[in-house]
């Protein structure tokens, strides 16, 4: 393999706003230590971790040399996709809890209490997504309008082709949800069952399954082509709606607003973990919570926080308000 | 100049995080004038005795350029030089007259104390 060729596939480490900018003299650099010293673990190394590390600042989860407007976005994009993570993740664990109470009451109030907490959070992640959207949705028509939206063209078709594929399969499989039936009882707290069921159609491809392929061969093939196709569409609705908020240009004061809205679904997360606590915490929860869905809301928690803390920074700096860059 | 100014200059590198290193190497080396990044690694081994890595050197130039420090001139077939800007030379005085500050006090106690100059 020729010394360029080496050095160009050393280059892909790096996200392509950072290669535009700094590739070709960057490769040039590369080409010429290779021609000098063809082995060297370190340099690999070096070049591997600077790359992720460019990559992270990319995403907007650590300092952004590039372009502070950028960073703020892609701060933003980032937070949007730990939200999105996070409800999903969430909405697995609300509706298989709610699902087993349809049945049977819940024999003490601490698993009403959990609920109720995780529900409202719930709405809480629904509201917020609202208003994001309405203000994405500004935002996207006032760059139509000055004539600079065709960068916007694919990632919306490829968000809204994955929302409808969504919302129309969530509701097609939404009728065979195991809680269909049930007792409508009022102790089982805030828990609308239509919500309950779309929740669990649409996430229904979380699940131990997997793991265990003969059991899953007893599922009809069009569930089990669902529950293949649901992450798939999932991946697609937070691309595209990630990609939007990247590209779009927004005022200060709308990335502020965003930013609220970021920290408000941030108290929707800790509500929600504070529900599923006080389910544990219930002495008659017969259900346990599974260990490894919570390991990744609190994973995702901490991704959202970082990303919030640095578009919180690049804002300050866009709008010229001082702040410490680290 | 002030000591609150000479303080504030020295942390127009500190802020740099874990680039404040390398950055002060490369500042010194595009103090007599522009280079590409090739030059700075060599030019960087010659007077400090450190070769800096593809990687460390262009996460440090592309901070420095963010912070106005340097700044990247027409590139000269692929390869780009960078010069050092007047507020580049101002923090790079500012943080070598407080290194050189160090090193001596250093330097006069090991003297009186380990009678070692």
């Amino acid at each position: 393999m020729t010394g360029r060729s080496r050095a160009s596939r050393l280059l892909l480490w790096y996200p392509p706003a950072w290669r535009a900018r700094y590739g070709d003299e960057f490769a040039e650099l590369l080409a010429a230590e290779l021609a000098e010293r063809p082995r060297d673990v370190r340099r690999t190394f070096d070049v591997a971790l600077s790359g992720l590390r460019a990559r992270l600042a990319d995403a907007g989860l650590v300092s952004h040399p590039l372009d502070h407007a950028a960073a703020a976005r892609a701060g933003l994009a980032t937070l949007a996709c730990c939200g999105a993570l996070f409800a999903t993740f969430g909405a697995a664990l609300w509706s298989q809890l709610a699902t087993g109470l349809r049945w049977a009451a819940p024999a003490d109030h601490g698993i009403t209490q959990a609920l109720d907490l995780m529900s409202l959070a719930l709405l809480t992640f629904c509201v917020v997504a609202a208003l994001g959207l309405v203000e994405l949705i500004r935002a996207a028509i006032a760059t139509v309008a000055r004539r600079r939206g065709r960068t916007l063209r694919w990632p919306a078709m490829l968000a809204v082709a994955s929302a409808a594929v969504l919302v129309f399969g969530g509701r097609h499989f939404a009728n065979a949800w195991p809680g269909t039936g049930g007792h409508a009882l009022t102790a089982h707290g805030l828990v609308p069952t239509g919500a309950v069921a779309f929740c669990w159609s649409v996430t229904m491809w979380i699940t131990s399954y997997w793991a265990h392929p003969a059991m899953l061969a007893a599922f009809p093939a069009t569930q089990v082509a669902w529950m293949t196709l649901i992450p798939l569409a999932a991946c697609g609705l937070m691309t595209g709606m990630a990609q939007l908020i990247r590209r779009l240009d927004r005022s200060p004061r709308a990335l502020c607003f965003e930013i609220w809205l970021a920290r408000v679904a941030g108290g929707g997360m800790v509500l929600f973990l504070c529900g599923a606590l006080r389910w544990l915490s219930s002495a008659t929860a017969v259900r346990r919570i599974d260990a490894a869905g919570l390991t990744v809301l609190v994973l995702v928690i901490a991704a959202g926080i970082s990303a919030m803390r640095r578009a919180g920074l690049e804002r300050r700096a866009v709008t010229g308000v001082s702040g410490t860059r680290r | 100049m002030s000591r609150s100014q000479d303080a504030n200059e020295t942390d127009a590198l500190e802020t740099l995080g874990r680039s404040s290193g390398p950055a002060s190497l490369i500042l010194s080396s595009l103090a007599d004038g522009a280079k590409h990044g090739y030059a700075l690694t060599k030019d960087i081994e010659s007077f400090a005795g450190v070769r800096l890595a593809p990687g460390t050197l262009y996460e440090a130039l592309s901070r420095l350029e963010a912070h106005g420090l340097i700044e990247a001139l027409e590139s000269q077939d692929r390869r780009r030089p960078y010069r050092l800007t007047a507020a580049g030379a101002t923090a790079l005085s500012s943080y070598l007259k407080a290194q050189r500050q160090v090193a001596e006090v250093g330097l006069r106690r090991l003297a009186s104390t380990w009678a070692l100059t």
